[in-house]
């Protein structure tokens, strides 16, 4: 029988959000063309071609490498892509992903990726091509509200303070605003102005953010309240201290 | 320590109003506006994050931000310029019958829920820094009253009524 990775315990919606999240099995809520994705990124104009740090491999002739012969290389690396990053922003405020479930969702569903987890932002650094990819699913999948989650490659202050009472987490440099039902992006993820506004999509109600969300909280789902869930951190904590302390003592 | 900085104001009350949500600059208006009205506020400020005139840092430094929080209220006829994104509202005020009315005004005017205490929110003597920044005369009501890393020719304590506040 083949194996299927169990990702993490637990019988509370906010463990079956991680499982989710870590699997990648998550449901699709919003479009993003492509152009609007470039343009909210700010790397590059919209349209443009890559811009390469280095030839196509195919044309650079590769030594031999049993490794190079076994790892088929990411599309971007094959073009010789620069290395772009994307960082996003979680509010506390019953976001639907954390800094540490995007670098799982990376880095189990996505080749040539560098995650960054921080304790308010959270950045992946990868060719130009395959972060664009990355940044498009984390945007258009369940694993993003645009009003509780947000693109901000610098200037990330806002995760952790009170909502604003249009319920859009507070952003300094005024990248992101409600007009209507919708979240419009009206800068890119470092603050310069962009030439049009682009629509990132209705922002979740509370209660759909409060069933959508991996983060656990006294005032939706506690952790405590996940039993799996604590008496498997529990025995992580205890292996790891006496494993460090006794390791002959440890019960596998 | 002077005297002028010991044993006043101990009569007083402080309070805090921390609502669940950071105010619009539209309800912060109408809420310091209804508070501005009572009798018996001796002293107030406003707390939140800070709003940037331009992107501090990142390849976008020196931009202009035009922030919607970044605007220009008017409390008791003075225009006030909102340099944060209001979180918090301290004050100090006469005694608990005036405490009573603000809880009312807040009640009144904010639809979201709020809390409201009582405790010590403004310094009541001067600190080594406030001597050291004001002197030895140093007006005891301008107290942690302005940000103690701010420019005092940038952030002015605004009197909304000199002639109450005039002893």
């Amino acid at each position: 029988m083949a194996y299927e990775p169990q990702y993490y315990p637990g019988a509370t919606s906010v463990a079956e959000n991680r499982r989710k999240h870590m699997s990648g099995k998550v449901e699709k809520l919003r479009d993003i063309s492509d152009d609007d994705l470039t343009l909210i990124l700010g790397h590059r104009a919209p349209g443009s071609d890559y811009p390469s740090t280095h030839p196509p491999l195919t044309e650079m002739g590769e030594p031999e490498c049993s490794i190079r012969e076994l790892v088929e290389p990411t599309p971007g690396a094959k073009a010789g892509d620069r290395v772009r990053y994307v960082q996003f922003v979680d509010s506390m405020y019953n976001a639907p992903s954390t800094p540490y479930f995007r670098s799982y969702a990376a880095a189990i569903n996505f080749r040539g990726v560098d995650p960054g987890t921080l304790s308010g932002r959270q950045v992946v650094e990868a060719r130009e091509r395959d972060m664009e990819e990355l940044a498009k699913f984390q945007i258009e999948t369940e694993m993003t509200c645009p009003a509780l989650a947000g693109l901000r490659g610098a200037t990330v202050h806002g995760h952790s303070l009170r909502l604003p009472e249009d319920g859009v987490m507070f952003d300094m440099l005024d990248r992101v605003r409600k007009e209507g039902d919708s979240i419009i992006m009206h800068k890119d993820q470092v603050g310069r102005p962009i030439d049009k506004k682009v629509n990132l999509g209705k922002a979740m109600s509370a209660d759909e953010a409060a069933k959508r969300t991996t983060i656990y909280r006294a005032d939706n789902i506690a952790f405590r309240d996940d039993a799996e869930v604590l008496e498997w951190v529990h025995r992580v904590f205890k292996q790891r201290t006496i494993y460090g302390f006794k390791p002959e003592a440890t019960e596998l | 320590m002077s005297e002028a900085f010991s044993d006043t104001n101990t009569n007083t009350l402080q309070l805090e109003i921390f609502p669940s949500r950071l105010l619009k600059p539209e309800t912060a208006q109408e809420l310091l506006g209804g508070i501005a009205e009572i009798e018996g506020i001796i002293r107030l400020f406003i707390h939140g994050p800070r709003i940037p005139q331009t992107v501090p840092y990142g390849p976008a430094t020196g931009e202009p931000v035009q922030h919607p929080g970044n605007k220009v209220i008017e409390v008791a006829g003075q225009a006030i310029e909102l340099a944060v994104y209001v979180g918090s509202i301290r004050m100090e005020v006469a005694d608990t019958d005036v405490k009573r009315q603000v809880r009312e005004v807040c009640g009144s005017i904010l639809s979201i829920p709020f809390e409201f205490r009582e405790g010590n929110f403004i310094p009541r003597k001067q600190t080594v820094s406030d001597y050291a920044k004001r002197g030895p005369g140093a007006d005891p009501m301008m107290i942690g009253m302005t940000d103690p890393k701010g420019k005092l020719k940038h952030y002015p304590v605004c009197v909304l009524r000199s002639d109450n506040n005039e002893e």
